[in-house]
């Protein structure tokens, strides 16, 4: 470079970089995590985004708590719903949650362009992504959680039999935290499609109740036709279906569908389909978040 | 009705991805009417049951969501409405046109759907293709004009919309009886009750509703929510993003 | 409508609140023929104005008319008004030349593909018309946005913010347009929060803070107005007392306050203070830590006007 007459000077005027700690990724993935969890139950948004969440977690509860109190009336010997068939009886209201709040967590930084904000700092795409995906499945553990909570606290204070409740309510809990997995990653994979919220709602809805629909006709059809094993198997094609599946071979509890899956081969299917869906949806959310522009 | 905003909702229903959506759902209904068909061969009652189960709750309420928001929805968000709002044009026209586009849809992706599949599995017996598709065109255009309005009041359209229809009608329907009085699938149905004829209560295809109060409620419920919406358009708020 | 009376845009009294909040109080103004701004600061309620002008907005109290006519819930009246609105949202997959076409026919102009390609020419926009309205820049999208505003040949042009994010060179070709289209006798009012802006091209603006009418006129006369207002500085110095004496006796500010810590000034002979400020620091020895000026902020300056 050639020797520039002097025209301009940029003059030292003291501004100062910051120099003190930096917190570093962990605390970048925290934060996001944190802050997108709350902003799934409407927290630290405006109050209108309150109504949706704390309905459905009170649609969610409500059963829960007029079970535990008829189980303590009339003194009954069990609970009349099992702990594991909890989330499957009330997979509609599980369902819109993860509708309405699977846009809410992504659609909103796709249409607003903030995406390129959020990659410019230590956060990597991946981090996002593994925030993302852990706030909504630890809304929806909260979801499905709280009532499984309440139903355990009703049927103790009806003076159901201390192990069996325990042992009850921890394997509707485990089933939870699956289902909880499965439907984050389907919810934010179709949701992360659209910057338009209200399509992504739409498309995340009619995604879940197709595959229960049609899980619900073929097993049907295949029932129908006594071929016992393969209804088992078709179950797996509702998301709901495939989790309990997991739970009825893990923990030999009565199904939730028209059938289980077939045996300890169809247990085990069911367990890796579960992995693999949560696994391949996370995958497919990392892949789709690598064509983000970061400008 | 005017031609110009017909033809910018149409293009705006049928953008890519929508237009995904709408097509896999009667795609699907169709596959599985083949498969029943081939497995278990023609039969009235596997025409009620695939369309008591797939057609009724469910592809037609999500059709009438998806277009009846779809139609005026986007616009509304982001804004781009006020081109045709700034315009000496009445808004129930506005409506009106684009509740005919969303209903034009519904019958492409639903209803003919429906009566393809009732063929495909009942083969002309006993009316069941008849019935479900006249049941499913009267439930599903109340369905579109209702989620219209419901883009036009609120951002949350759809959400409301889904709530309205998994929810009220299809859980609070099952445990509370007086509900399904005031459910537009189950008005629909009485209009496929009254077409099956006697064979209905065999075929589960019945509705606790009367066919007059039901072909009533349908009419008040179309007309009261399409000109209510044109009303709400009037004074709608060009608000910013969100 | 009388074809001899002039055209214009009353406001009688005008007042708009949402519950407790008063977006604009008690507005009185007539926009005429030619280019008027409607100027003021962010929040002081220039949109909710130009939403009650163009019927998207129905006032609490008071009458908003056109000739005559009210603005709201009156469809027809879209036929003389032009919006050119803030918001940058158009219809996707459109070319600039279909979505003009598209705003021609809403209007159901008799030859809407003329019309359509006469907007186009007076923005300046024919050799970008065929391309994706997604492709365009930002100027070139409040061009066509101006060609639907124009294509029914309105009396009145209302436009919403119209330099928001413009470069020099888009802004001049803007002005120069809107000058044209007010000297052929149209109603044309654009807000703005930049008196640079306004000054090139208004005949005549109205001043806008805090939901209140704060000055209306020929520009020149506010901003003598503004200008001659004595301006308020605080100043953190080693020796304020020092100071603060060298200023009274030199005259050229009006008052000076001294406080524990910090000396307010007002200057009212602002070229003057400036110079003899850092005069007076190096003669006495004062060293200056802190010189701000404590009103620069557009909105002090226009609550200053709304005081006199």
């Amino acid at each position: 470079m050639s020797q520039q007459p002097e025209l301009g000077v940029i003059h030292d005027i003291g501004f100062r970089h910051y120099t003190g700690p930096r917190l570093g990724r962990g605390y970048l993935l925290r934060s996001l995590y944190g802050e997108s969890l709350r902003g799934a139950y409407g927290l630290g948004r405006s109050g209108k985004s309150k109504v949706m969440p704390f309905l459905l977690l009170a649609v969610m509860t409500i059963p829960a708590l007029i079970t535990a109190v008829v189980a303590a009336v009339t003194k009954a010997d069990e609970l009349p719903v099992a702990y594991t068939q909890y989330q499957n009886t009330l997979f509609l209201p599980i369902a819109i949650f993860v509708a309405a709040q699977a846009p809410a967590l992504v659609s909103r930084d796709l249409r607003f362009k903030v995406m390129p904000l959020y990659l410019s700092r230590p956060l990597g795409r991946n981090d996002y992504v593994l925030a993302k995906f852990g706030a909504l499945s630890s809304a929806l553990l909260i979801l499905i959680s709280v009532p499984l909570v309440v139903l355990y606290a009703g049927a103790l204070l009806a003076k159901l039999p201390f192990w069996t409740q325990t042992r009850g309510v921890l394997q509707g809990l485990a089933g939870a935290v699956m289902l909880a997995l499965v439907l984050a990653g389907i919810g934010l994979l179709i949701a992360s499609i659209t910057p338009r919220r209200g399509f992504g709602v739409a498309a995340v809805v009619t995604v879940l109740l197709l595959l229960s629909v049609v899980a619900a006709v073929l097993q049907n059809l295949a029932i129908t036709n006594e071929k016992q094993k393969l209804a088992g198997y078709l179950g797996a094609i509702d998301p709901g279906n495939l989790v309990d599946g997991v739970q009825v071979w893990l923990f030999n509890v009565e199904p939730s569908s028209q059938a289980g899956p077939p045996g300890t081969l169809g247990g085990v299917v069911f367990l890796l389909l579960t992995i693999a869906v949560v696994g391949i949806s996370y995958g497919l959310l990392l892949l789709r978040y690598r064509k983000v522009s970061a400008s | 009705m005017n031609a110009t905003i017909a033809r910018l909702t149409w293009r705006s229903l049928l953008g890519r991805r929508r237009a995904v959506l709408l097509m896999v759902l009667p795609a699907i209904l169709l596959i599985l009417a083949v498969m029943f068909r081939v497995f278990q061969g023609a039969d009235a009652d596997n025409a009620a049951f695939l369309l008591g189960i797939f057609g009724v709750p469910f592809l037609i309420p999500l059709l009438g969501l998806i277009a009846g928001t779809g139609s005026i929805g986007p616009e509304i968000d982001d804004g781009s409405i006020v081109y045709v709002l700034a315009k000496p044009l009445s808004r129930y026209k506005i409506v009106v046109t684009k509740l005919v586009v969303a209903i034009v849809v519904m019958i492409a992706f639903g209803v003919l759907p429906i009566l393809a599949a009732g063929y495909v599995l009942a083969n002309g017996t006993s009316k069941v293709a008849i019935g479900y598709a006249a049941g499913s065109f009267a439930a599903g255009i109340t369905y579109c004009a209702l989620f219209l309005l419901l883009a036009v009041m609120t951002r949350n359209a759809v959400v409301t919309g889904l709530l309205y229809v998994l929810v009220w009608e299809s859980a609070v329907g099952t445990f509370v009886p007086g509900a399904q009085a005031l459910s537009i699938q189950q008005w629909g149905m009485a209009i496929t009750e009254k077409i099956i004829g006697a064979p209905a209560e065999d075929l589960r295809a019945t509705s606790p509703v009367g066919l007059t109060t039901a072909v009533v409620l349908l009419i008040v419920l179309f007309v009261g929510t399409t000109a209510y919406a044109g009303y709400r358009l009037r004074s709608i708020r060009l608000t910013s993003d969100e | 409508m009388t074809a001899d009376s002039p055209l214009s845009m009353r406001l009688d009294g005008v007042s708009r609140w949402y519950g407790n909040v008063v977006a604009v109080n008690d507005v009185t103004m007539e926009i005429k023929a030619g280019v008027t701004g409607l100027l003021g600061p962010n929040g002081a309620g220039k949109s909710t104005l130009i939403h009650l002008m163009s019927g998207f907005l129905a006032p609490s109290s008071g009458t908003v008319t056109l000739h005559g006519q009210p603005t709201w819930h009156n469809e027809p009246i879209y036929r003389r008004i032009g919006l050119v609105p803030e918001r940058e949202a158009m219809y996707d997959g459109v070319t600039g030349w279909q979505f003009v076409l598209y705003n021609a026919q809403l209007h159901q102009l008799k030859q809407p593909k003329e019309a359509a390609a006469r907007a186009i020419d007076t923005v300046e926009m024919a050799d970008a018309a065929n391309r994706d309205i997604g492709t365009y820049s930002k100027g070139m999208k409040q061009r066509i946005k101006m060609a639907t505003a124009l294509v029914h040949d309105p009396d009145v042009l209302l436009l919403d913010e119209p330099f928001n994010g413009m470069d020099p060179r888009q802004r001049m070709q803007l002005m120069d347009l809107l000058h044209d289209l007010g000297e052929r006798g149209r109603v044309v009012l654009f807000s703005s929060h930049i008196l640079e802006e306004v000054e090139q091209i208004a005949g005549s603006i109205e001043v806008m803070v805090a939901g209140r009418h704060a000055a209306s006129g020929d520009f020149r006369e506010i901003r003598r107005l503004m200008t001659e207002r004595p301006h308020q500085y605080t100043i953190r110095s080693s020796d304020d007392r020092t100071l603060a004496a060298a200023l009274i006796a030199d005259g050229s500010t009006s008052g000076v306050e001294l406080q524990p810590g910090v000396l307010n000034v007002q200057a009212t002979d602002y070229a003057r203070f400036a110079h003899q400020l850092p005069a007076f620091a190096r003669a006495h020895g004062v060293r200056l830590f802190e010189v701000s000026p404590a009103d620069e902020s557009l909105e002090k300056v226009f609550s200053y006007l709304v005081a006199r």
